[in-house]
């Protein structure tokens, strides 16, 4: 990171949920110098980082009443974030508008992703958003899900997507964001679901469940995934469902939420390697943020 | 009785062919509750879920386990028809965690064979799963009948059938036991 007069220069670590630590923990100083983000060696943006900037810029407005500044977007970011509809949030400025002619077009052959949706915070709302995005999604699903297409992996992710969207009404205690896309990385096709929030968090959720044990918020997250405990009521079934699903996939899950993370490969599950992994002390970073992804 | 699940999600404007969250659960059970007032003592309720591509376990903890639960309250039978492959893995992943963590089973008759290969989606044991074989191919045997088929011990056997019939998954009918 540089800073120059008030401007902070971003590095080129929107890649992936863990490079995205880089830029988590440079919020400090983006909020305290209130400066503007240049954006101009960033070279590739993924949907995680993508939303979870997007929650970063939300609570940036919440905070002080103003939009961060986004300056120097390379166009082929801009055109990505426009297309994903980053921009229709609100949360971040931008001066420079592309014009139209320079647009992805919404079209079949670009639809390969679901948009940033809001999901907000009350039942009734959510419901009706989640059956809306679920309708988009099983539009999509063939465009999206290609390199694993079968009869079943569609329903997989309606469940998925269903769950994790619950959680954010039923748990948070704020609004959240969702987005899917499918991308190349290197050999690799890439699809990956993110669901974020900036809300209580896994670790206050839990906070009146005095019979649970364990060392760490991570440890506490690896309990809510792959055991059916519930922070409202006797059991909760969605993370459980979500975790056994994707295992089937042999997907990975990486949740963080708060100061801690878990990953769990499913992807290297039968090599008989550990598979699970925690990370605690992370900077702290409001609400949960999800991504479930499968490569190809 | 048959509630078609698709026809009622129709009624109360749920969008198809998914059924997910609880609000939507909690919507379709109030509306089949009333659909059931109506039926008889020992009588079976089939819940028929064509037209329906996805259960998520918000609904199915909604939903299907409320029901089983009013199904030995009120004394009606449950069977489900029609299941859809990825509404079983919801229903038998929800069935197992509730009975892991909360000591007592829950399972449901279903009409056709499953991808588990049986008529039923829930945590039973072999044993249990070849009486409800052995009644869902005779309809109806008494305690010696199956006792000759199964060679299992009389004495468990009694106690799996009493099992099974808690369950409500097998029905008690003058000595004799049947498929729901």
């Amino acid at each position: 990171m540089s800073v120059s007069g008030n401007i902070i220069i971003m590095p080129d670590k929107f890649r992936d949920p863990y490079i995205f630590e880089n830029i988590l923990s440079m919020q400090e100083e983006i909020f305290s110098e209130r400066a503007s983000l240049d954006m101009s060696r960033v070279a590739f943006m993924e949907p995680y980082s993508m939303l979870s900037f997007l929650i970063m810029g939300r609570n940036y407005l919440r905070t002080s009443g103003e939009k961060l500044k986004l300056i120097n977007v390379p166009i082929h970011i801009q055109q990505y974030l426009t297309r994903m509809d980053f921009f229709e949030n609100g949360a971040f400025n931008m001066p420079e508008v592309l014009k139209d002619n320079m647009m992805f077009k919404r079209n079949v052959s670009s639809s390969r992703l679901l948009e940033i949706t809001m999901i907000p915070n009350k039942e009734r709302q959510s419901v009706n958003v989640i059956s809306s995005v679920i309708a988009l999604f099983r539009k999509r699903a063939s465009i999206i899900l290609k390199y694993w297409m079968n009869d079943s992996v569609t329903d997989y992710f309606v469940t998925v997507i269903s769950e994790l969207c619950q959680n954010i009404f039923e748990h948070s205690l704020d609004s959240g964001y969702m987005a899917m896309q499918t991308y190349r990385s290197g050999n690799e096709n890439i699809a990956r679901l993110v669901i974020s929030d900036s809300g209580i968090g896994i670790l206050k959720s839990f906070s009146g469940r005095d019979d649970l044990h364990y060392a760490g918020a991570a440890e506490l997250i690896e309990m809510a995934l792959t055991t059916p405990i519930s922070s409202k009521r006797e059991f909760g079934y969605g993370l459980c469902q979500v975790n056994s699903i994707v295992e089937r996939l042999k997907g990975v899950v990486f949740i963080r939420s708060g100061g801690s993370s878990l990953t769990a490969l499913y992807d290297r599950k039968d090599t008989n390697s550990k598979h699970i992994f925690h990370r605690n002390g992370l900077v702290q970073f409001d609400g949960t943020q999800i991504s479930i992804s499968l490569s190809a | 009785m048959i509630i078609d699940v698709a026809k009622t999600a129709k009624e109360l404007k749920v969008k198809l062919p998914d059924l997910i969250t609880r609000p939507v659960g909690r919507m379709m059970y109030a509306a089949t509750i009333e659909k059931l007032s109506i039926i008889g003592a020992g009588e079976t309720v089939i819940l028929d879920f064509g037209g329906v591509k996805v259960i998520d376990s918000s609904f199915i903890d909604e939903y299907i386990v409320k029901l089983i639960h009013d199904s030995r309250e009120k004394d009606f039978y449950l069977k489900l028809r029609n299941i859809s492959p990825i509404s079983e893995i919801n229903i038998d992943s929800v069935f197992n965690s509730y009975s892991n963590y909360k000591d007592t089973r829950i399972a449901v008759a279903r009409e056709e064979i499953g991808k588990n290969n049986r008529f039923y989606i829930g945590p039973l044991i072999e044993h249990e799963s070849d009486i409800m074989d052995y009644l869902r191919i005779n309809i109806s045997a008494g305690i010696d009948d199956i006792s000759r088929f199964s060679g299992i011990d009389f004495n468990l056997l009694k106690s799996l059938l009493d099992e099974l019939s808690i369950l409500r998954v097998i029905r008690r009918n003058n000595g004799n036991f049947t498929a729901v």
